[in-house]
């Protein structure tokens, strides 16, 4: 199974995300949603393995590869947040936020590389990268509430409620990237022979990760201000942007030994 | 609301942190970036354990000091994480030069006298993630004060993960040696270079007994023939051979894929190069193709290589300004076999290869390159060596903060309701 048929099964899984959005708007019980998007998503995985088989590697080194895997994980992220708090809208957010990025791969695919270089040829592989992307998704869920809370602060009946979400996302979110990062200094130290080296891609990721300490840290003082917290959130998913795909634009970039096709 | 007036709050924390950037920026004005050869072992070793015996003894002797008290707790931990953050931004944003050569060699610009092309080794860098460090310590002393409950674990295990992997971190950087070593095949080798070009003679030699490289089969592109980039320009293209006989389009081309030769001599011929088989070192891969344009009946057919140390490249023209080339090929893997010899042990035999480095004492022995210029036929296999006394220190740290990671998905936040009885907030919440 190669991207030609990427467009047949993203339609499928796109389908079935938005009907799933659309019953948890309709539906009293928390199951139909569930089935819907659970459905949307082994579609989707189906294709993920397909792809892992033909190129016979691991789908995961291209800004292609990664992307797929974060359209995946978004409505992963979001049917947990669902399961867990029944926020209704929440399955809508990610399903189209996950439509943009299923759009960009079939609109701006990269060149779809089958060879992996030999750094990349490690068991560390897989799970950090795969770890990251999880990471990535549940803390775009948080932006996603952050963003509703600033826009819709005065309508907004059970504020602490949305803050104790983006609280229970972030902190998932940050354990996976810490996991992600360490796991990416112990491959470091494997192939290059140090575990740090302070490379553009690595200091962003240390920029990301501090950005959200400011907020954990932030949090913990009963005082804190809830409009300030949520804009904390925004700041460190910009830095999430740029230690993402950002790097790749930026003057320091041109050192990096993170730049892989 | 008084600065300066005890209960400290954000405002305290972040002149203190700000204080720590100015003095780090004075420091830079006058004495320039670190010289990490300055704190070499066992200078660093000193400062660590005065450093943890500060830490100590403002910690005991001080036990109602609420400045102390302070400088353990998110007040003073939320601005010095938000100052660093910052020059971290800084770091990933401007290009940074390396560490090896001299001060001197460097233009005088503003962001040389601030430190900032240089920002690990600069003062207010370091300064500040010793602060962070303090913090950390302070923080996790503090704690053991408090009644104690499940969820401590969870803090102790991330606080002092980090506090190990930073301290280990920065003491141990003066003490990293890296160093290059150059083998060619059937020779020993136990000299080294370092960073600065000197030569050091180790305590361990290896031999080269042979060096391999496995490439991934060639690739055909069509390039425009006066840039050399690949078409098509918005969305470039490539096929990767597969077998012979195959019908594929490329950039709107058809090929026909009419032979594949991986031990290829390229000779010239009348008009155009063309390849035979030859099994010899140098030898280049080459495929016959035959390409028709897009809408057309007539086709061109011809021999493209990439070439090899000893052949040309062999590029098809198949239109008046493209051609189709074959890119160099992309290394699978490459592996050295070594002998090597310690000075206790006898010869021992084994194979260092990308992510498989070979450890021997104190010294990881990583694959690093090649003769690039004879690509898979070098002869001559390019290590590097890495000794860090302090890993021990770092990687504790990094396996403790492994461990927390995972108790923080477990556990989650600190439910709303018992968050009052093991802070301090209730004492400082004027601030
Ligand atoms: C960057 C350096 C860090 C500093 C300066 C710092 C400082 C602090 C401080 C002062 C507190 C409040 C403790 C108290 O009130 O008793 C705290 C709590 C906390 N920190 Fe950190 N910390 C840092 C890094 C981390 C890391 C790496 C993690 C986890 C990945 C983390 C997670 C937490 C959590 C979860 C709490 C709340 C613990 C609880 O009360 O259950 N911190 N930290």
């Amino acid at each position: 199974m190669n991207w030609d048929s990427f467009i047949y099964f993203a339609i499928l899984s796109i389908l079935f995300w938005a009907a799933g959005a659309t019953a948890a708007f309709k539906s009293k019980r928390k199951a139909t949603p569930a089935l819907l998007t659970v459905t949307g998503l082994l579609i989707f995985l189906l294709f993920i393995v397909g792809l892992w088989h033909f190129l016979e590697r691991p789908p995961l080194r291209t800004m292609g590869e990664t992307r797929l895997w974060y359209s995946f994980f978004l409505p992963v992220a979001g049917l947990l947040t669902f399961l867990r708090w029944k926020y209704k809208w929440i399955l809508s957010f990610t399903t189209l936020l996950s439509t943009v990025f299923i759009l960009v791969n079939i609109l701006k695919p990269e060149i779809h590389n089958k060879s992996l270089m030999p750094a990349l040829q490690s068991p560390w592989f897989a799970p950090h990268v795969i770890i990251y992307m999880f990471s990535y998704a549940i803390l775009g869920a948080a932006t996603l509430i952050a963003l509703y809370y600033l826009i819709r602060e005065r309508k907004i009946e059970n504020c602490d409620r949305l803050l104790h979400m983006t609280d229970e996302l972030v902190y998932a979110g940050v354990a996976c990237v810490t996991l992600g990062m360490l796991m990416g200094a112990i491959w470091a130290k494997e192939a290059w022979g140090h575990y740090w080296s302070w490379d553009p891609k690595e200091t962003w990721a240390a920029a990301t990760w501090l950005g959200y300490m400011v907020y954990i840290h932030y949090r913990l003082k009963k005082n804190a201000s809830s409009r300030l917290s949520m804009y904390l959130l925004l700041i460190a998913f910009i830095l999430l942007q740029i230690c993402w795909y950002g790097v790749n634009y930026l003057p320091s970039a041109q050192q990096s030994i993170h730049t892989y096709s | 609301m008084r600065i300066w007036e005890q209960p400290w709050g954000y405002r305290e924390g972040f002149i203190v942190a700000v204080g720590i950037l100015f003095s780090g920026l004075l420091l830079q004005f006058s004495v320039g970036n670190i010289q990490p050869t300055l704190f070499a072992y066992p200078v660093n070793g000193i400062i660590g354990i005065l450093f943890v015996i500060g830490l100590l003894a403002v910690h005991f002797l001080f036990p109602r000091n609420r400045t102390v008290r302070w400088f353990g707790g998110v007040y003073a931990a939320v601005p010095a994480i938000t100052i660093f953050l910052l020059l971290c931004v800084i770091l990933g944003l401007i290009p940074q030069h390396s560490h090896s050569n001299n001060n001197s060699q460097l233009p005088s610009t503003l962001l040389a006298t601030l430190g900032w092309n240089r920002m690990t080794t600069s003062w207010p860098f370091v300064l500040l993630c010793m602060y962070l460090v303090f913090i950390l310590g302070l923080t996790t002393l503090r704690r053991t004060r408090q009644k104690q409950s499940w969820r401590d674990i969870g803090f102790y295990i991330n606080h002092v993960g980090l506090f190990l992997a930073l301290f280990g971190g920065l003491l141990g950087s003066a003490d990293m040696e890296r160093l290059t070593m150059s083998v060619s095949e059937g020779e020993v080798e136990w000299r080294a270079i370092n960073q600065l070009g000197e030569i050091k003679e180790l305590p361990l030699a290896i031999q080269l007994d042979s060096f391999l490289i496995e490439e991934y089969l060639p690739k055909l592109v069509l390039i425009e023939n006066e840039t050399g980039s690949i078409l098509p320009a918005e969305k470039p293209e490539n096929y990767q051979f597969e077998d012979t006989g195959k019908t594929v389009r490329l950039a709107g081309y058809t090929l026909e894929i009419l032979e594949y030769l991986p031990h290829a001599a390229i000779l010239r011929g009348d008009s155009n190069l063309y390849a035979v088989p030859m099994l010899m070192e140098g030898a280049a891969s080459a495929i016959k193709v035959k390409a028709t344009p897009p809408g057309r009946k007539e086709s061109v057919t011809g021999w493209v290589s990439n070439g090899s140390y000893l052949f040309p490249h062999s590029i098809l023209p198949v239109s008046e300004n493209t051609s189709i080339a074959m890119p160099q090929q992309e290394i699978k893997r490459y592996r050295s076999y070594v002998t090597f010899y310690t000075e206790n042990g006898g010869p021992q035999q084994a194979i260092i290869e990308v992510n498989k480095p070979l450890s021997i004492g104190n010294w990881m022995i990583y694959q690093y390159s090649y003769d690039v210029a004879k690509g898979k036929y070098s002869d001559r296999s390019i290590y590097e060596l890495v000794r860090d006394p302090w890993l021990k220190v770092v990687y504790a740290g990094i396996f403790m903060l492994l461990a927390g990671a995972m108790f923080l998905f477990i556990a989650g936040p600190k439910k709303v309701e018992s968050e009052e009885s093991n802070t301090q907030s209730a004492k400082t919440k004027n601030v």
